[in-house]
């Protein structure tokens, strides 16, 4: 991890004087435990900011849209992939991109932390190897890391990014994981209570976009949520329309999402929002043996038609 | 205590286009319930909000005068949801009205001095609103010289054509109507408001100048009217910003500290360089 | 000036269903509540749902004042015209117990904004004329709890008509307005408190303000930011801001709303929950956009928070609860922004 670390900031502090970049996007140390928080450095004596641990949980390649300036950007596996498929996408310029790839072993949900600790402040962690030691008012804790790893880094076989320019640190080895093992059950429930399911979880949603606004894959100038001319739909938090939004969400990142699990990490209330999509992924695996952000040429099969696409849909 | 959210009902009376592009109309209104009337006292400037029932609300400027009896008129450019749906309205069709909100222009502190009105575009509105105060003959005597100039794209774009007739034909009024670029049959001024304010070069002795356009015509002509002698304090401006409730609390249309609804829409030009620069 | 008797008593903390099930007859009450590991305020019907071993709630009470979406009324479009049907008003009264002293604070800060100026906030201010509060004081500051530098404090009782102070196995109930004592004389078993227990309260909440460790200087920062709309750390501190409404949804003063109308048997005209945070908050219909990017809108947030408001109210338009420190997305923290304005370090790097 250190090693990754010293990597990461030496990759940036060549880039940035050598002027090949304007700006390194990055992770530094958070205010809070557990958390870190991004970081843009744009002068070379300022790379010791840079921090790589498990915390590093945010998708930093939303910070690239729109971007003028040429910039270094810290990727983890899922992060690069979906670069990738901004990149494909047109959303990302590739010539103004150095894709600082960094390997990664799985990040820590501090939601998992916080129902471990059901209702105790944690003020301090520390993790050592495969321990995590949880500090508060009167505790001290040691659990296995692996307890609170986030779901989508457990189900992950991309922990190296698969695209990059520079890597820093080792390569680490790729799980072998159950990728879809986790939404077994809900696939197994009858249709209606899955919709019961999905009612109950999106009636706690509040409408506050974190989910949309982390996703490195909603770009959309004008959201549909937002458009007026027409409306589509309302803006209440009456559970109808807060389904249609996260419903139709959904159906836009299908094919495209990477289940890098921000939208999940960032939701207030804790809305399981990985779910629906980890299945529209695993259609596409089955389906078209496809999996997003690993190519920058290959062009997704929803972006295309076929003529020998399978169409039993049309009843 | 009244809600000030509930809308009055009025009905539409009359629909008059005011454009060649068909996106301006102005809409006649008329209360039906007589107390409803009475307690919609407003002054020029001031602005309300209209509910197009199955659409939703939007702020308009009161177009007509305080002196037009038993009715209001607003003129409404088609641009987004409540204003097409508007724009798609019939006579006959009920339509919300809460208001009056907003300051409005400071009739008082005009009395007895020399006016200078000077518009562009769509934004015309309120300014008709004075113009027609000020012209009508109860009140005439209390103005001194009334000086119009208003500038639209091109001749059919102006707004209002009856009014600026009449007005035409009256010496009361030093009326400047201007186009952006020339076109056959224009006989009247060519050129960007603030260069015609400049040619007419509107005296700024005991005078207040009102001022209402697009952002981009405020911009070039505020030098000019500096220039001209009209102080900061006497020069007055009508914003626009998005509002929804207009009563101050919705919390959308602040510049700094102050409200557009509340506060403004009219903000003297000395206020305005003390408020943020983010209208 | 109303004179009222000051009582103290107290209540065991297995009595605190039986207090909640005997003012469920006469108020709609609401209080914590827990739900998977988070904790709302919600309208309970029995005694046993209220959870008050919490720190501080995941979303503000204000909810109960200012629904995230709340009809203002309905109307129906017949042959005759259209027929305007007002909101249903409040059929009971409303008790809230368990209210933070930061979240109570956060109330007369609303309360001031909403009975403000010209036209009055009926909806708002009709559910909070008639509502008792009974506040829970804070023995368990979280560490990014900041009240006592906004002027509250744990045991605060601004705001408060009856403050309950946990003291081990029982609460000690302080009256603090004459609302509160109406209730008290409601509650005729009480037990009356012992100066023993009063002691101990005075001297817990000496302890529990001494434990917070985070401040933030936030003197004179409504007056050092009157120069600084135009200073450039407003390009740099929004970069990390993705935009969403976690800070401004969750806060106990954010109140900015949007009203539409929709329909479902009935028309209906709705206020909603808006954020300035939000890129089409203040989009105009001609497209044009006067905050039209990150920086325009956090400043737009911090300003009104530490400038605009204490302008218009005297006050700043925060309370210190940390909510939006612990659940921003990218962990932007407002205690570092109000600290740098405050220690000049803005002013400085803006030279």
């Amino acid at each position: 991890m250190h090693n990754v670390e010293n990597s990461i900031r030496e990759a940036a502090k060549k880039l940035l004087s050598e002027k090949k970049v304007d700006l390194i996007v990055g992770y530094e140390r958070g205010t809070l435990p557990l958390r870190t928080t991004p970081c843009f450095v744009d002068k070379a004596e300022d790379v010791r900011k840079l921090v790589w641990n498990e915390n590093c949980d945010a998708n930093l390649s939303k910070y690239l849209l729109s971007r003028k300036e040429n910039v270094g950007v810290v990727a983890k596996g899922c992060d690069a992939r979906s670069i990738a498929v901004c990149i494909f996408e047109k959303q990302i310029d590739k010539e103004k991109v150095v894709i600082i790839g960094a390997p990664c072993l799985g990040l820590i949900d501090k939601k998992k932390v916080k129902a471990k600790l059901d209702g105790r402040e944690l003020l301090e962690a520390t993790i050592e190897d495969e321990q995590i030691r949880l500090k508060g008012e009167g505790f001290e804790l040691v659990f296995p890391k692996k307890d609170f790893i986030c779901n989508s880094c457990l189900t992950c076989r991309h922990r190296n990014p698969p695209i990059y320019d520079v890597f820093t640190g080792e390569k680490v080895s790729e799980a072998e994981v159950d990728e879809f093992g986790e939404i077994a059950d809900l696939e197994a429930k009858p249709a209606k209570e899955r919709w019961e399911h999905f009612k109950e979880e999106l009636d706690k949603c509040i409408r506050c976009y974190a989910c949309r606004e982390v996703c490195p894959l909603c770009y959309c100038k004008t959201c549909f949520v937002d458009q007026t001319m027409p409306i589509w739909f309302g803006k209440t938090n009456d559970l109808s329309d807060t389904m249609i939004y996260h419903l139709v969400r959904a159906f836009h990142v299908a094919g495209r999402c990477v289940d890098c699990g921000a939208c999940s990490r960032a939701c207030p209330m804790n809305i399981n929002l990985r779910e629906v999509v980890k299945k529209t992924e695993k259609i596409m695996k089955e389906r078209y043996d496809y999996t997003a952000g690993l190519s920058l040429e290959k062009i997704p099969p929803l972006g295309e038609f076929k003529i020998d696409d399978s169409q039993e849909f049309i009843k | 205590m009244n809600n000030p959210y509930i809308p009055n009902p009025t009905v539409i009376r009359r629909i008059t286009t005011e454009n060649d592009a068909n996106d301006i109309k102005t809409f006649e209104l008329v209360f039906t319930d007589p107390e409803a009337l009475k307690n919609f006292r407003y002054r020029c400037g001031q602005f309300a909000e209209i509910s197009v029932f199955g659409a939703g609300e939007c702020p308009i400027g009161i177009a007509s005068s305080p002196t037009d009896q038993g009715y209001i008129q607003f003129t409404v450019k088609k641009v987004g949801v409540v204003t097409t749906a508007l724009h798609n309205s019939e006579e006959g069709t009920i339509i919300g009205v809460r208001g009056p909100f907003g300051n409005g222009f400071p009739l008082e502190a005009m009395e007895g001095r020399n006016v200078v009105i000077i518009g562009g575009g769509f934004a015309f509105t309120t300014l008709r609103s004075l113009t027609n105060f000020i012209l009508h003959k109860t009140n005439r005597d209390r103005f001194k010289d009334l000086t119009v100039i208003y500038g639209a794209r091109n001749p059919g774009e102006l707004i209002y054509k009856y009014d600026l007739k009449t007005w035409g034909q009256r010496d009361d009024i030093d009326l400047n109507v201007t186009i952006d670029q020339a076109v056959p049959g224009w006989t009247g001024l060519v050129g960007f408001v603030p260069a015609v304010v400049k040619e007419v070069a509107p005296s700024s002795d005991n005078a207040i100048a009102i001022i209402c356009g697009p952002p981009i015509m405020i911009k070039f002509t505020m030098p000019v009217v500096s220039e001209l002698g009209f102080s900061p304090d006497e020069t007055f401006l009508s914003l626009e910003m998005r509002m929804k409730c207009g009563i101050g609390k919705c919390g959308r249309c602040n510049i700094g500290n102050k409200f557009v609804c509340k506060d403004g829409p009219v903000f003297t030009f000395k206020e305005l360089q003390m408020m943020p620069k983010e209208h | 000036m109303v004179v009222f008797q000051m009582v103290w008593k107290v209540i065991g903390k297995n009595k605190i269903p039986t207090l909640i099930q005997e003012l469920n007859k006469e108020y709609e009450v609401f209080t914590p509540v827990k739900k998977e590991n988070l904790v709302f305020f919600e309208r309970v019907s029995s005694g046993n749902e209220a959870f008050l071993d919490f720190q501080n709630t995941k979303k503000s009470p204000k909810e109960v004042f200012f629904p995230q979406t709340e009809i203002l009324f309905t109307y129906e479009i017949n042959k005759q015209g259209v027929e305007i049907e007002k909101a249903p008003v409040l059929k009971r009264d409303i008790v809230l117990l368990g209210i933070r002293p930061c979240d109570a604070k956060g109330f007369l800060l609303l309360d001031k904004f909403f009975s403000s100026g010209e036209y009055k906030d009926l909806y708002y201010l009709e559910k909070r004329r008639n509502t008792t509060i009974i506040g829970l004081a804070c023995n368990r500051p979280l560490s990014t709890c900041f009240c006592t530098s906004m002027g509250g404090a744990p045991f605060g009782k601004e705001g408060m008509d009856l403050l309950l102070q946990d003291i081990n196995d029982k609460y000690l109930i302080e009256t603090v307005t004459e609302r509160g004592e109406k209730l008290i004389k409601k509650l005729p078993w009480l037990k009356d408190a012992e100066n023993g227990d009063i002691d101990k309260v005075r001297s817990l909440s000496r302890n529990v303000e001494k434990a917070i460790k985070s401040k933030v200087s936030v003197e004179g920062v409504s007056k050092k930011l009157d120069g600084m709309f135009d200073n450039k750390q407003w390009d740099l501190i929004h970069e990390k801001c993705l935009g969403c409404g976690v800070c401004t949804y969750l806060c106990p003063t954010c109140c900015c709303f949007d009203i539409l109308d929709e329909a479902t048997t009935k028309w209906k005209r709705v206020r909603i929950w808006d954020s300035c945070q939000f890129s089409c908050f203040t989009l105009q219909g001609s497209g044009y956009n006067p905050r039209p990017s990150g920086k325009e809108r956090m400043r737009q947030r911090i300003m009104h928070k530490f400038n605009y408001f204490p302008k218009n109210y005297g006050e700043n338009f925060c309370v210190g609860c940390g909510r939006c420190v612990q659940e921003c997305p990218v962990n932007f923290d407002i205690r570092e922004v109000v600290e740098a304005i405050s220690t000049d370090i803005w002013r400085e790097k803006d030279e």
